[in-house]
């Protein structure tokens, strides 16, 4: 028989409510989808991680040591205070005259008992006076070394204060040496025409100051950015495939919205997690190791580390950082868009969170074939822009209708118009689901 | 109001899941009967626009359903047999979840979702995370979250499977409650579900309506009679073998069968009224309760 079980029993009633509107709902939605990546327990522990990382990472990025008048390595605030001070005695201008006394002081040390002497002790004393000088010093050892791709260490060691002059001069040099001979058929003449262009249209003298902050900050920015995006991609890629593991597609779809406005709500929620974790990220990087390190030489050219020396691409330091960032930002946003196609896609999160390993682990791989029209594709792969500090660095040039350019702008632009076309082919490919 | 299906098929490859299903629907409680693998599912989801039929079309007051789009679902309530949910939302938290993808103002929303938790007695579950929730008041939640537009028409595939009998009984009496003014479509191969709350009976099979009626129209319609018949225990397997058997009840080495027959079974068989049962046992046969759909 039908036995009446009564629930908390109350008239049935209409409420009367003004039924659906198609505004108001946009930014709830995007609320709760984001609450749907976040609210989990292993998204919890995935945050956790990402901190751990960049706590140990930041230990590293942070780690300078200054050695003292004893010869002892210090490390801590004091530490910077003393890296600091040492080297902002040597900022200015590298004029000629500032370089022939780098080598005189270079060498002054070198004459010491403790800059000949073969103990560790006394070498690290010789070393702690050289601290001041130690980046510029460096630059010599680029300026004049033998060929464009060597790097010898003591190379400044053996300068005389009358070469000082060749400073600038080398550096084109040993480019226009190196471009006749080793890279000879590696570039297109207009290629090899535009890169010592670029070289001599650099402006001389440099500015040179202290600057660790932002070489501790570029040295590490590639794993950050990199960790960051493994990361996002692992959070995205459950945002459309989540629905179908957790079998609430069929309550999605039948719903006023599911097949617009919510899903667009997705596609806005991967890009509010992509934007908001990542700024965060970089944010809490760059403070930390700026807040700590110092900011000094922000505008310096990035030829003022030894790393840059050979870069041709006309940047301050803290140019390149915009860069870096920007180009952190386009390539995550560009992966995690992939991502979300994936997911989209075949409906799971696996090979969704596999994009981005993919992505950025096989360049890497590839690269071990050095063939030069698979560098020419390597250097416009994604991967690029989350190490776009580095990717200043590489000869990658491209001529785009007669027009000879580096990569980093190329890839810039590219993975723009990428990231952003990508995000409706997600948004029509779950719509047609 | 009217839901009009007109020849509707859905092939899968080869096979119709549905197979020139037509009838015209509108306000009341349907009760979708059919074994599984009868075609219920597939019918349902073609009526919620999450698959397109092979031929055929559903109009909605005239308007093809997969045109009028998202202007249907907005008029359109959902439990799926399959019902899913998003395991770290709130109970709250699902239902402004899904207030929003329908549609409704945030105000509305929180007064209907208030309304809704409390009618279907879950107030105060509201703070329980989803996948903390038995399996009655998922489905529960299940029925509130269908409810949240205030549908027209209301769709609850197989709403009480995996419910004990309480929860059950209770459900049925929430639907009730809740069928007031609206299209009601309720699938199930349990016949206790709709018995006493459709107003009409649609009986699917091999993804055909094969009759549809009251449940007295479709007792009347029934070509066989019911009979009752009391024989010794050891005879009864020869009758579940010559005749469709209903029920066995053994008492005092005696079986009484409820047996399904033009004919008078036995001498001492006596003549009993059809109930839903019998016809679903007449038109299902020994395939009534197997099979997954």
């Amino acid at each position: 028989m039908n036995q009446k079980i009564p629930y908390k029993s109350m008239p049935p009633k209409r409420v009367r409510h003004k039924k659906i509107t198609d505004r108001h709902n946009g930014k709830e939605q995007i609320y709760y989808e984001i609450r749907k990546v976040l609210s989990g327990t292993r998204s919890r522990m995935a945050f956790l991680l990402l901190a751990l990382v960049l706590g140990i990472t930041l230990y590293f990025a942070l780690g300078v040591e200054y050695v003292n008048e004893a010869g002892e390595s210090e490390r801590g605030p004091a530490a910077v205070a003393s890296l600091r001070a040492a080297q902002k005695a040597w900022s200015g201008y590298l004029e000629e005259e500032t370089i022939r006394q780098v080598i005189a002081e270079n060498r002054r040390i070198n004459e010491t008992p403790e800059g000949r002497s073969e103990q560790i002790k006394e070498s690290n004393i010789a070393y702690g006076w050289k601290q001041g000088i130690a980046e510029i010093r460096s630059l010599l050892n680029c300026s004049y070394a033998e060929a464009f791709r060597t790097y010898d260490y003591y190379r400044a060691d053996s300068l005389t204060e009358e070469a000082a002059g060749a400073f600038y001069e080398n550096r084109t040099r040993l480019l226009q040496e190196w471009l006749a001979d080793e890279a000879g058929d590696q570039y297109l003449e207009a290629e090899k025409v535009y890169l010592i262009g670029k070289y001599e249209s650099l402006e001389t003298p440099f500015y040179y100051d202290y600057r660790k902050g932002w070489t501790q900050l570029f040295t590490f920015a590639p794993t950050v950015v990199m960790i960051t995006m493994l990361f996002l991609g692992y959070l995205v890629a459950g945002i459309f495939s989540n629905e179908f593991v957790w079998r609430a597609d069929a309550v999605f779809f039948a719903s006023c919205h599911g097949r617009d406005r919510a899903v667009a709500a997705k596609v806005w929620a991967g890009v509010g997690i992509v934007t908001a974790v990542y700024w965060m990220v970089m944010l809490i990087y760059s403070a930390a190791v700026l807040g700590y390190l110092g900011a000094d030489g922000w505008n310096c050219p990035v030829q003022t580390e030894q790393g840059d020396w050979k870069c041709f691409y006309h940047l301050t330091v803290w140019q390149k950082y915009v860069l870096i960032a920007a180009g952190g930002y386009v390539g995550c946003l560009f992966m995690a868009g992939l991502c979300m196609l994936v997911s989209a896609r075949v409906r799971s999160a696996v090979p969704a969170v596999m994009v981005p390993f993919v992505l950025i682990f096989l360049p890497s791989f590839l690269g071990n074939l050095e063939s030069a029209a698979v560098n020419k594709i390597l250097g416009l792969l994604p991967d690029r822009l989350l190490q776009v500090g580095t990717a200043l660095g590489y000869f990658d040039l491209y001529t785009l209708g007669g027009r000879v350019m580096g990569a980093v702008p190329i890839l810039l632009v590219l993975y723009g118009i990428g990231a952003a076309a990508v995000l409706p082919v997600v948004y029509w490919c779950f719509v047609r689901s | 109001m009217k839901l009009e299906i007109e020849n509707l098929t859905k092939k899968f490859q080869d096979v119709a899941a549905v197979d020139g299903v037509s009838c015209t629907l509108t306000t009341g409680v349907y009760g979708l009967l059919g074994v599984n693998g009868a075609g219920k599912t597939t019918l349902m989801r073609m009526l919620c626009t999450l698959l397109k039929p092979t031929e055929g079309r559903i109009l909605w007051d005239g308007k093809d359903i997969f045109e009028l789009d998202g202007a249907y679902r907005r008029v359109l309530g959902y439990l799926p047999q399959d019902f899913g949910f998003y395991p770290d939302f709130t109970v709250r938290d699902y239902l402004r979840y899904i207030s929003s993808i329908k549609g409704l103002r945030p105000v509305a929303a929180r007064q209907r979702t208030a309304l809704l938790l409390q009618q279907v007695g879950l107030e105060k579950a509201e703070n329980k995370k989803m996948k903390k929730l038995s399996g009655g008041m998922k489905r529960r939640v299940g029925i509130a979250q269908a409810m949240l537009n205030d549908p027209r028409i209301l769709i609850l595939d197989e709403p009480t499977a995996g419910l004990d009998p309480n929860e059950r009984i209770r459900f049925r009496n929430l639907i009730s409650e809740l069928a007031q003014d609206r299209l009601v479509l309720l699938s199930t191969h349990i016949v206790s579900d709709i018995e006493y709350i459709a107003n009409e009976i649609l009986l699917m099979k091999d993804g055909k309506i094969c009759i549809a009626g009251t449940t007295e129209e479709l007792t009347a319609g029934m070509p066989e009679q019911v009979w009752r018949v009391s024989v010794p225990r050891n005879e009864a397997a020869s009758y579940t073998k010559r005749y469709k058997v209903s029920n066995i009840k053994t008492l005092h080495g005696e079986a009484q069968l409820r047996i399904l027959s033009v004919e008078r079974p036995a001498d001492n068989a006596v003549l009993e009224e059809a109930v839903l049962e019998d016809v679903f046992l007449h038109y299902f046969g020994e395939r009534a309760g197997g099979g997954e759909e």
